[in-house]
């Protein structure tokens, strides 16, 4: 590996994590769109400070094409605002306006500079170590590497500072503005801190990838916890997963270096959306199946507790009276026996003592339905759990 | 009864989109009362509360806590909002939750710490939701929720207590277990203003009554002004409660 295939890496793996954290904050605040609106939006902001300034790496230019991501946020909201259509539609009005715009300003001026849209969308990782930062004659290495670096810092330092202001401005606005911490400067802050990010990240690896980088690691976390902290880090950890996957991946296979982080994005997200332990689509199913299960057991339970006559008990007649197939029968009398709740003898079903205590707390359960102590009973019986 | 003023409200009117919901509102609430707001739905009552609390902002006139602007007041009151504001979805426990009630004594930037956890823990005590401390929050019971919510009032310790509907699905265990907290605090000298929709249970949970239907109707002590006459007006029909138990 040599420095300018580690630096490719180190500049990918920064804009993941500075991605990852406003990321998610907005999966949070479903508001995925709008880091889409920015991406694209602030392209006339770029084009302009690019005029101005002739240098696509200035801080001046990262300054105007944030106030356009800020501008663009401002315009969704007003659009919205009347009432007249709602938020995806606003996006979907503002930024194609703002993007055409910026397009038609570098197709304009296309003798002169050297910007194209091309370049823009889908940026170029792998050039990303030839432009580099020379400070009185020494190269302290690529310039996006210390762009990059410098807003992950102010973003990291953000998110310490203000980590408890931006859950409760998040998760419940009423409280957040009536304890005194406005939903309003969050909300711009972090508005602020995405367009930043989005134009920081932008020049290295585009707007596409910087889209992908924002969202997909957040989802994929959000399927995964239920800590905040937990997901940002998970978060972080699947953005700079794939941001090195991709990178190795785009190598043996000389494909796109975005192309191949974008990719290894989504299929790490619908890995997780598949095995996800909890809301992963397969868990939720055995999930389902389970429970379907456990409420016939508890049915058959029931009928064992009311019918005293051995009739009523007799493992044929069960199979015919509660009406059920005889594989079911069979994996519910499996489960019971397991479970030492019944004991069959000469094709006799009983209950023991413990399936009679159980049947009796989950009637008293079911009924009503309120009952600290049974959180012991949900470890070992699925039916309580959720 | 000289009482002190709790929260004092003038001529608040109050636009979402320049039609006025709440109009020209003038409003005592005395300090120690237990108070509903009674209206019919879209009466205006969440909105006068989140104006009180200035989530909103009103086009016109006032609002005061204790004689000083809700601004400077704000660690006084605490905030319980109707249901289905927040998002359940969000990746946090009861406990989590519970300590959001703190924050606001905490200030910017100061982070939670055991104290605050240890608050937090004893008002899910008091609420009966222990138990369930480490649950993500959209795993529990309609009810349950509301508890926590309680619970993350209670941790604010406020002297003025806004809550709406927190009565709202919950069973008859749980609105009693609600009631006697909110009884409780109102024993303690704590002011307590609930959003009420159950008209019957009006004169045997609370002393104070406003009727609101964007307009006030009238405000005072349940006794006195609670009648068919107030009701009528309020809900436009022709209405009648049996409050001779
Ligand atoms: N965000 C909003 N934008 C526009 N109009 C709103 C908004 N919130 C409420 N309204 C309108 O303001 C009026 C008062 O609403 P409010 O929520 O205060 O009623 P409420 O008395 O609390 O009703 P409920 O008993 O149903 O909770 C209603 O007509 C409602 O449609
Ligand atoms: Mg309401």
């Amino acid at each position: 590996m040599n420095s300018a295939q580690l630096e490719i890496q180190i500049i990918a793996s920064l804009v993941a994590i500075a991605c990852a954290i406003p990321g998610t904050f907005l999966v949070l605040r479903k508001m995925a769109m709008i880091s889409d609106a920015i991406s694209h939006s602030i392209l006339p902001g770029i084009v302009i400070g690019f005029f101005i300034t002739q240098d696509l790496n200035s801080p001046f230019l990262i300054l105007l094409a944030a106030i356009t991501g800020i501008i663009t946020v401002i315009l969704v909201e007003h659009i919205q605002k009347t009432g007249l259509v709602k938020e995806d539609t606003a996006i979907g009005l503002v930024f194609p306006a703002l993007f055409s715009i910026g397009v038609i300003l570098i197709a304009k001026n296309a003798n002169d500079i050297h910007l194209d849209v091309d370049a823009v969308l889908l940026g170029e990782l792998a050039f990303a170590p030839f432009d580099r930062l020379i400070i009185s004659g020494i190269d302290i290495g690529p310039k996006s590497m210390w762009i990059i670096g410098s807003i992950l810092t102010i973003t990291i330092g953000l998110l310490i500072a203000f980590f408890k202001e931006l859950k409760v401005s998040t998760f419940d606005v009423g409280l957040s503005a009536s304890l005194g911490f406005s939903p309003a400067i969050m909300h711009y802050s972090l508005m602020t801190i995405s367009s930043i990010t989005t134009v920081g990240a932008f020049d290295a690896v585009g707007a596409i990838l910087v889209v992908a980088l924002m969202i997909a690691p957040a989802a994929t976390a959000y399927l995964l916890t239920t800590d905040l902290k937990k997901m940002l880090g998970l978060a972080i950890f699947f953005g700079v997963f794939s941001a090195i996957s991709g990178y190795w991946i785009a190598h043996w296979l000389d494909a796109s270096i975005a192309g191949s982080i974008t990719t290894m994005l989504g299929l790490i997200f619908l890995m997780v959306y598949l095995f996800a332990p909890n809301k992963g689509i397969i868990a939720v199913f055995y999930r389902e199946k389970q429970q379907r299960t456990e409420v016939s057991l508890l049915t058959f339970l029931l009928h064992l507790k009311n019918h005293n006559e051995e009739s009523e008990r007799h493992v044929n007649h069960l199979n015919e009276h509660i009406n059920w197939q005889k594989v079911r029968s069979r994996s519910v009398l499996d489960l019971a026996l397991k479970n030492n709740m019944i004991t069959i003898k000469n094709n006799i079903v009983s209950l023991t003592k413990k399936g009679d205590d159980f049947t009796t707390q989950a009637i008293d359960y079911i009924i009503t339905n309120e009952n600290a102590q049974i959180e012991d009973m949900k470890e070992d019986f699925f039916l309580f759990r959720g | 009864m000289n009482k002190k003023i709790a929260v004092q409200v003038d001529d608040l009117t109050v636009a979402y989109n320049y039609k006025p919901v709440l109009w020209d509102i003038d409003l005592e609430i005395p300090e120690g009362v237990l108070m509903a707001i009674v209206g019919p739905n879209g009466a205006g009552k969440s909105t006068l509360i989140k104006s009180i609390l200035g989530i909103l902002k009103p086009i016109a006139g006032s609002v005061s806590v204790y004689g000083k602007p809700y601004k400077k007041q704000r660690h006084l009151v605490a905030y319980v909002p109707q249901k289905g504001s927040v998002d359940w979805d969000f990746p946090t426990t009861a406990l989590d939750v519970v300590m959001m009630g703190t924050y606001g004594s905490l200030g910017w930037i100061k982070r939670p710490g055991q104290k605050e956890k240890k608050l937090a823990l004893e008002a899910l005590e008091k609420v009966g939701m222990l138990a369930f401390k480490n649950r993500q929050i959209s795993q529990l019971s309609g009810g349950q929720q509301q508890r926590i919510f309680l619970a993350r009032a209670l941790v604010q310790n406020a002297a003025i207590y806004f809550m709406d509907e927190p009565f709202q699905g919950v069973d008859a265990t749980t609105e009693i277990a609600i009631i006697n907290i909110l009884k409780e605090l109102r024993k303690a000298g704590k002011t307590v203003i609930v959003v009420h929709h159950d008209l019957q249970t009006v004169p045997e949970y609370f002393d104070w009554v406003t009727f609101l239907n964007v307009k006030k109707i009238a405000t005072g002590p349940v006794k006195d002004i609670f009648n068919d006459d107030n009701l009528t007006k309020t809900y436009g029909i022709n209405y009648k409660v049996s409050i001779q138990e």
